[in-house]
């Protein structure tokens, strides 16, 4: 049984194994893993790490395919003070060669799409986990403080960025989230969610901290597969994005309401839930504790709020997620805002980066040790945060900061399917910025002059867009955040 | 119809025809997620001038799945 004082995540599984071996961790296809044989698992594939002469400090590259060989190898990786750069088996060429390029791995495993310029990436299939045995411990010194993953931003904005989360970093936030969750070891969690993103690969380790189950699930899209695993593995807990649960909502209607009996917490994140889908929620889910975070790669889970106990401020982000987190609104000097007024939204906390992989990267990042999310909001006097927008999003028309999201939020309110909003050249030269609606039409029977003039009822003249487009779809991320700056082009 | 139909999946999901066999489903492949999903469905219902009733769009799974229903909706 390894010792890995520097990991809470490893020491938490390797106390697991001991008082509970028989316990289940993991349900991958046919495979349960208990934890005693995770442990043993994450041992062999330490010792095919150190076999490859892997050592601290090395980087490895871990194509985060939903599979229980990619979790051997990530918690390997932090066993021996391995650096993990995580990314999506399915991202594009590019995306790869740059991130590779940069932080310049010494192996590379999992089974992408694409092909990397220059490496060899060591498919999952082709490893020997068995009988590898690891080198005698102790293990060198490590340190909590170590980096144990760089993840890369998604990029609503230019390049990716690395970022730099230390084992402090990734158990912080995965306790903050288990504290306000209260997920139980008694708990069985299903993972559609992405593992190469910030929010599924953080679900991972809030089940295994908790001695949890983990039920494997490939993704969303088949919902007659993602019902069955509910209930055949009486799942008690999931995570999903807001896209995802329009998906649900769309294609099943509120079939998922049979399982309100089982499901004890569905965490929800990553980008905007409309107020109507939440009381849709807790009308579907009303013993369920529906627990929505705000946060960032950078700053994973630093708010949170739970639906049926802030149902009269359901338009809130909600209030940090722990007491080893703390948020605060200030003004583009650093300068404190009153409560009320509007500025950006910093956090500082366990869970919040110390740097980015590229220094440059950090130049306008902090304000000393207070992150700078670039998410626009207030604290009200209620002491819950309010978010108004992405700072770099907000429309700037005549010295008037407008909230793409609010105007969304009322072309919406009229019928329209979906929308997005940017700040464009005023064509009259005179106010900067206005803002131009992209709408897909959908069944709407409305021309723009008609939507406009609806729109003049319900928003101050200069939040109503001048331009003018109708689109086949939003351009989005993954994770359901639209994606501006394609739209700008 | 049985062919315009895969011929649709393999082109919104940008992988190739020989991928697209019967018993293929969402979730299979990991071109086909639930945007994915969303896509083919409102491509062929656009293409080929269908309306899939809200009620079947859950058991719409499969690749054989998606081309009985659009066959029955063509009356095929």
């Amino acid at each position: 049984m390894f010792d890995a004082p520097h990991s809470h995540v490893l020491a938490s599984i390797a106390a697991h194994a001991t008082s509970a071996p028989d316990k289940v961790a993991l349900v991958d296809n046919d495979a349960r893993v208990t934890y005693s044989q995770l442990v043993a698992r994450v041992e062999n594939a330490a010792g095919l790490l150190q076999a490859m002469g892997l050592h601290r400090g090395d980087r490895i590259m871990l194509a985060a395919n939903k599979e229980a060989d990619f979790i051997y190898l990530y918690l390997a990786a932090h066993l021996l003070g391995i650096v993990n750069v995580v990314v999506d088996p399915s991202a594009p060429a590019d995306r790869l060669n740059y991130i590779t390029g940069i932080t310049r791995p010494a192996a590379a495993f999992g089974n992408t799409v694409n092909p990397i310029d220059g490496i060899r990436v060591i498919a999952f299939g082709d490893l020997d986990l068995d009988n590898k045995a690891i080198l005698p411990l102790p293990l060198p010194s490590l340190q909590s403080s170590d980096v144990a993953d760089i993840m890369f931003t998604t990029g609503t904005t230019g390049r990716p960025k690395g970022v730099c989360l230390t084992h402090d970093n990734i158990a912080g936030s995965a306790c903050n989230t288990n504290g306000f969750i209260g997920t139980k070891s008694s708990d069985i969690e299903a993972l559609a969610l992405p593992l190469s993103h910030s929010f599924g690969l953080g679900r991972l380790r809030c089940v295994l901290i908790a001695g949890a189950t983990l039920v494997l699930v490939g993704n969303f899209a088949n919902l007659k597969t993602f019902f069955t695993v509910l209930d055949t593995e009486k799942v008690t807990g999931f995570g999903m994005v807001p896209a995802v649960w329009q998906y649900i909502k769309r294609l099943s209607g509120n079939r998922i309401a049979r399982f309100a009996g089982q499901l004890r917490y569905i965490e929800i994140g990553s980008a905007a839930l409309p107020i109507e889908d939440k009381r849709l929620l807790m009308e579907l889910f009303p013993k369920t504790r529906i627990c929505m975070h705000y946060g960032l790669t950078e700053a994973s889970r630093a708010m949170f709020t739970e639906f049926h106990q802030s149902q009269d401020h359901l338009d809130a982000i909600g209030r940090p997620a722990s007491q080893l987190v703390e948020a605060c609104v200030l003004d583009e000097q650093g300068g404190a805002v009153p409560d009320g007024a509007d500025g950006e939204i910093c956090v500082r906390g366990n869970m919040v980066t110390h740097t980015y992989f590229l220094p440059q990267d950090n130049d306008g990042a902090f304000y000393g040790d207070w992150f700078r999310t670039g998410d626009w909001g207030h604290r009200g006097h209620d002491g819950l945060f309010y978010l108004t927008g992405r700072k770099k999003e907000l429309i700037n028309v005549g010295g008037e900061k407008v909230s793409p999201g609010a105007i969304e939020e009322a072309i919406k309110s009229l019928g329209i399917a979906d929308c997005a909003c940017v700040g464009v050249p005023d064509p009259k030269g005179v106010l900067g910025e206005v803002p131009k609606a992209f709408l897909v039409k959908g069944n709407c029977p409305m021309d723009f002059e008609e939507i406009k003039s609806n729109l003049l009822t319900k928003l101050p003249p200069h939040e109503v867009p001048v331009e003018w487009a109708w689109i086949d779809a939003i351009p989005r991320t993954s994770s359901g955040k639209i994606q501006r700056l394609k739209l700008k082009q | 119809m049985e062919t315009q139909v895969k011929q649709i999946i393999a082109r919104v999901l940008n992988v190739s025809l020989d991928v697209i066999t019967d018993d293929l489903s969402a979730g299979d492949i990991p071109e086909w997620d639930s945007v994915g999903n969303l896509a083919i469905i409102s491509t062929i219902e656009q293409e080929l001038d269908v309306e899939f009733p809200l009620e079947d769009l859950f058991d719409l799974t499969s690749v054989k799945t998606i081309v009985d229903e659009v066959n029955q909706l063509k009356n095929v």
